[in-house]
């Protein structure tokens, strides 16, 4: 029992993680990414068809995040040349790619909603010889797939680049201030378009996870609001890293939990649904009520 | 200390022509609105006729048919006024908050809660009589939309938390609630998808020309509007919220009350898009439903900002809006055409109505011929 649930939220948790590191970049870099659903699906739907026409997993994925890398960066373009408000932008670009996928799958697919693909390939799953009967630790590392490994790999990586890295001290002056940043010969736009890219490439990867990994075929819903969760993610993870993939895995726990308790009875979905929502209007009143005191203090 | 906003609107509201004629002011105000939400438009209809020319289909034939199918005969216009009404008072709820530069996106849950509750008293409303059986219900409506945006306001105007993320957040634990409340509470028997009782018969909000579906909810939803710009235009209050919405540090410096101003906005928008949800759920679908707003919440975003929240924008841009819903709802019955066009042209309109396009030269030509019309 607590096998299968830790391996669930692990699941669960890897689509989470990938769209909320590319937030949290994009956030860094001082853009709120509402569209990170939109992103999601595109990822999921290219994964899925590429997969499918090719018959490799590994091709599909390339395929989802050169799709999300160039809706991210379309989003961005929006949001530093065109001046759109960020929220603005990010909320219609998801209403706007919502509506494309489920018209193109209406009239170029004939199908209403759900597109199953012959011959797609799922993601592999590795199984770790030794490892995987091991109550607990098999759960943890044993039978992932690639996708939750390159998770593994990205915390850390991000979390390095970000903090040392010239691309990483760039990235976050321009979130910090970009009049400063400018002043300082930075090309601001062209940093956020970079990071509004890698936004869009890693929740597409998020997106293939979703697709690819767990039922092998691609619905116009599957994303059911995962991006927003992801917002909240990196919100609850002050867009660092680590805390940010944390508070995934605290989600993917949630959500874990709420099919367990389905199948069990009970509980209400609904409500195990909104917990990172409110989790995350408490962090932010809590750090607001604390920089407020903060400043408050300084004045006096 | 009093705070001063964190995000500002997305677009800056038209600077309000004072002194004319009413009429001479109103004509003004629309042409300006033609102005702003005509570039918009025109792209969103662009794209849409990429996607349709894409998909082999003619975009003339289907903008035609989707303009009879929305103003072609009585029965279409009242179908396209009934969907004309829940967007008006969310674009209506929308504007009252960004003229203060309060950024909130949490009208839908308001929406979706006020909706909720009308539905719920509404169907207890049985042995009543007439007028307090639709009042009570959409009172308790407004309340509960400003219930929804109270946390948000209250951090918003006490600790300068940021009102764009509670808010959206609080769509979702409202949509959540509002869920599990209808499956555990008022699910009504028998209904295969989780959906509340009907409402009371004398709960309803009465049709205005009985077989269509446009009802009295319009006529609160236009008296609103009226009570919309009267306010912001006559109000002591009003005049704070525009002082706030252009220039924060200045209204502080000037002594305003600021708190007061962010407070009201974001309560303000809260009662309103209760009250829109009330409204819908007397008036048109009679009880609540899962997808009982279809995004309205943020159709009236889009609304609100391509009118940069003038009053006539707003009536026009909700009827444009209700157009393409109440045309798009019936149009696939006649050609193969998804839906989801619909929706593919107001996600268009909405990021083209904040974008920002840099035609020096134009923009220029523009603001001298208004200088030379008003010296």
């Amino acid at each position: 029992m607590i096998d299968a649930i830790i391996a669930s939220a692990l699941t669960l948790s890897v689509p989470l993680v990938l769209a909320a590191l590319g937030g949290a970049i994009h956030r860094r870099a001082g853009v709120v990414n509402i569209g990170l659903e939109a992103h999601m699906l595109t990822g999921a739907l290219f994964g899925a068809v590429v997969s499918g026409a090719t018959g490799n997993w590994a091709l599909g994925a390339l395929a989802g995040l050169f799709a999300g890398a160039v809706t991210g960066g379309l989003m961005s373009l929006l949001i530093t040349r065109l001046k759109g408000n960020e929220i603005i932008v990010g909320l219609g670009f998801n209403i706007v790619v919502f509506g494309v996928i489920g018209y193109v799958l209406r009239a170029g697919f004939g199908v209403s909603g759900t597109l199953q693909i012959e011959g797609l390939e799922r993601l592999p799953r590795l199984d770790i010889p030794g490892v995987a009967d091991v109550p607990v630790l098999g759960a943890l590392i044993s039978g992932k797939d690639p996708l939750f490994w390159l998770c593994i790999v990205l915390v850390p990586v991000l979390a390095w680049l970000l903090k040392n890295s010239r691309w990483g001290v760039r990235l976050r002056a321009t979130g910090a201030s970009e009049t400063a940043s400018s002043s300082l010969g930075l090309r601001t736009l062209d940093i956020r378009d970079g990071a509004g890219i890698i936004a869009g490439a890693l929740a597409a990867l998020g997106g293939v996870a979703l697709s690819l990994g767990t039922v092998g075929l691609f619905n116009e819903n599957m994303t059911a609001g995962r991006g927003y969760v992801a917002l909240a993610a990196f919100y609850f993870g002050r867009s660092r890293p680590l805390p940010t993939a944390l508070a995934c895995v605290l989600f993917g726990f949630f959500d874990a939990l709420q099919i367990r308790l389905q199948t069990v009875g009970g509980f209400s979905a609904d409500i195990i649904s909104t917990l990172p929502y409110i989790a995350v209007v408490v962090v932010l009143a809590l750090t607001g009520i604390r920089e407020y005191s903060r400043s408050a203090r300084k004045l006096s | 200390m009093t705070s001063a906003p964190t995000q500002s609107a997305p677009v800056e509201p038209d600077p309000t022509p004072a002194g004319d004629p009413p009429l001479q002011r109103i004509l003004i105000a629309t042409g300006r609105v033609a102005r702003h939400a005509g570039l918009p438009v025109v792209i969103a209809l662009l794209v849409g006729a990429v996607v349709l020319l894409a998909t082999g289909n003619d975009p003339i034939a289907v903008y035609g048919r989707l303009a009879t199918e929305a103003f072609g005969t009585p029965s279409r216009i009242n179908a396209t006024l009934a969907a004309t009404t829940p967007i008006l008072f969310t674009a209506i709820a929308a504007a009252f908050a960004y003229r203060a530069g309060v950024f909130t996106v949490g009208v839908e849950g308001s929406f979706v809660l006020g909706g909720l509750t009308a539905a719920v008293i509404g169907a207890n409303m049985g042995g009543f009589p007439p007028v307090v059986a639709v009042i009570l219900p959409l009172l308790g409506a407004t309340l509960a939309g400003g219930l929804v945006a109270a946390v948000p306001a209250v951090l918003r105007a006490v600790w300068s938390v940021d009102e764009v993320v509670t808010t959206l957040m609080f769509n979702f634990i409202v949509a959540g609630l509002a869920g599990w409340a209808v499956q555990s509470f008022f699910q009504e028997r028998g209904q295969a998808n989780s959906a509340t009782a009907y409402v009371a018969e004398n709960a309803e909000l009465p049709a205005l020309a009985p077989p269509g579906q446009t009802s009295w909810a319009l006529i609160i939803g236009l008296l609103l509007l009226i009570g919309y710009a009267v306010w912001m235009r006559r109000s002591t209050l009003g005049f704070e919220f525009r002082a706030v919405g252009s220039a924060p540090r200045f209204s502080t410096a000037q002594g305003l009350r600021v708190r007061t101003v962010l407070l009201t906005a974001l309560l303000g928008a809260g009662l309103i898009g209760g009250l829109g949800g009330g409204s819908h759920a007397l008036g048109i679908v009679h009880r609540y439903s899962e997808g009982f707003s279809a995004s309205f919440g943020f159709t009236g975003i889009a609304i609100a900002l391509l009118a940069r929240f003038n009053p006539i924008g707003i009536l026009v841009g909700a009827i444009l809006f209700g157009a393409l819903n109440a045309a798009g709802a019936t149009v696939q019955l006649f050609i193969n055409l998804p839906v989801q066009l619909i929706d593919i042209l107001e996600g268009t309109v909405m990021i083209f109505a904040v974008a920002v396009f840099a035609f020096p030269r134009l923009s220029k030509r523009w603001a001298a011929r208004s200088e030379r019309r008003r010296p």
